[in-house]
């Protein structure tokens, strides 16, 4: 049986402007597959955009693929070749009318499998 | 311990030729072995309870975000993958770098009997090591180095093991190590709570409400009151190196009482560390018998509690 474990990584948690989640340790995982549910969007043209960020020690991060636009109630992508450590950077930005409040409440899921 | 091998059970002889189970000194029966080589084994984040739609909003604000364990190889920037005592994996358990914050994992169990239940494991801490990122060298806690003892030391709080237990009366045995007070200074010893944990029935009820970083299992530092001496443990000089401790904890469910603690060498005579129990009752939990390990850091530094493996077991 192969093992698996879906992380949690942001819960009922309202985003806005830049954020990274915390460092998650994935060195056992083959697959690895983010989740992010939108629960709510506040302000005008709100956008939420995201790279995936890989770590050789959980403390230094680069990019592992290009930034994304994480768009609708769900997304999803797969990240594969990623080491040990996986996170999520990104931003919660409103559009150019928009004033401050530019915020998403989400849900960010990491599954994981060995 | 030791008794002669002529003394012992045929059942005691089979768990000492193996390697996994000898490293411990079970009671009669064994409720769980958990090596974190195989899985997380049922321990998870500890969230507290939500309303009938699944409103997360509704959870109170200081049982948000416990975060999510991690199966780690103990993987750090200097020395690379460090590995665990048992094979590659520990369950780890780590804060945010935010003074107050808790991490909890929690592994949930019903009873089938009463009477002595022991909780042992090998688990060591850690602070997070410095970096242009965390800003750690420059938080609060920090201090110079002398070759010996690191300042990181001094930036990790506290780690807890606890109950949550229920036959009618619900009450919590708790033990903690306090590594640092709330102002970053060393106390290494062990504390326990004086008075049972706020729930979130309290807060329903108008009757409490605590703020996000509120330590949950007695929320006034002066609610902790020291058991044991003084205990300094192997933290090892610097945030990278992994020591692991062995933990041997008794409480007694026939009593609702602590008996000992065992931490490496040291036996902490537990038997007069009273068990708060709350006076009201709850509904729902027959036979609770939840364990959970917490870890606090004190300053924006994030702690790590890490498990190498778990074994519970009974004499019912």
């Amino acid at each position: 049986m192969r093992e698996s474990f879906t992380a949690v990584l942001e819960r009922n948690r309202t985003l806005a402007g830049e954020f990274a989640t915390e460092p998650y340790e994935a060195a056992w995982a083959a697959e690895a597959r983010w989740f992010v549910r939108t629960l709510e969007r506040t302000g005008t043209g709100t956008r939420m955009r995201v790279t995936t960020q890989v770590s050789p020690d959980g403390l230094h991060w680069c990019d592992l693929d290009a930034e994304r636009e994480v768009a609708g109630d769900l997304a999803s992508w797969e990240s594969s070749g990623f080491g040990g450590w996986l996170r999520l950077k990104g931003t919660v930005e409103g559009g150019p009318d928009a004033g401050a409040e530019a915020a998403a409440k989400v849900m960010i899921y990491l599954a994981l499998k060995s | 311990m030791t008794e002669p091998a002529s003394e012992r059970s045929l059942a005691a002889e089979l768990r000492r030729a193996d390697p996994a189970l000898s490293r411990f000194n079970p009671l009669d029966r064994i409720l769980v072995h958990d090596d974190f080589n195989t899985g997380t084994h049922g321990w998870i984040e500890l969230l507290g309870n939500y309303d009938g739609h699944g409103n997360l909003d509704t959870v109170d604000d200081h049982m948000r975000d416990f975060r999510p364990p991690q199966l780690s190889s103990c993987n750090f920037f200097d020395v690379g993958t460090h590995g665990a005592m048992s094979g590659t994996y520990a369950l780890k358990v780590a804060t945010r770098p935010l003074a107050g914050h808790t991490g909890v994992a929690i592994r949930r169990l019903t009873m089938a009997g009463r009477g002595r239940v022991q909780f042992e494991a090998y688990l060591t801490f850690k602070t997070e090591a410095a970096s242009e990122e965390n800003q750690a060298a420059g938080k609060a806690g920090a201090g110079p180095w002398d070759a010996n003892l690191h300042p990181s030391e001094q930036q990790f709080g506290a780690f807890t093991i606890a109950t949550d237990i229920c036959d009618g009366v619900r009450y919590h045995c708790v033990a903690r190590y306090l590594n640092t007070d709330v102002e970053n200074g060393l106390r290494r010893e062990w504390v326990y709570p004086t008075v049972p944990e706020p729930t979130p029935r309290e807060h329903f009820e108008g009757k409490i409400k605590l703020p996000p970083t509120a330590d949950f299992t007695a929320p006034d530092p002066g609610d902790w009151k020291p058991f044991g001496g003084p205990q300094e443990l192997c933290y090892n000089e610097v945030p990278t190196k992994v020591n692991w401790h062995y933990v041997r904890w008794v409480i007694d469910t026939s009593t609702r009482s602590n008996v000992e603690l065992q931490v490496n060498d040291t036996v902490h005579d537990m038997r007069d560390v009273p068990v708060p129990p709350y006076d009201e009752e709850y509904g729902s939990l027959q036979n609770l018998l939840n364990f959970y390990v917490s870890v606090r850091t004190h300053t924006d530094v994030r702690n790590f509690l890490y498990l190498d493996s778990v074994l519970i077991s009974v004499d019912w």
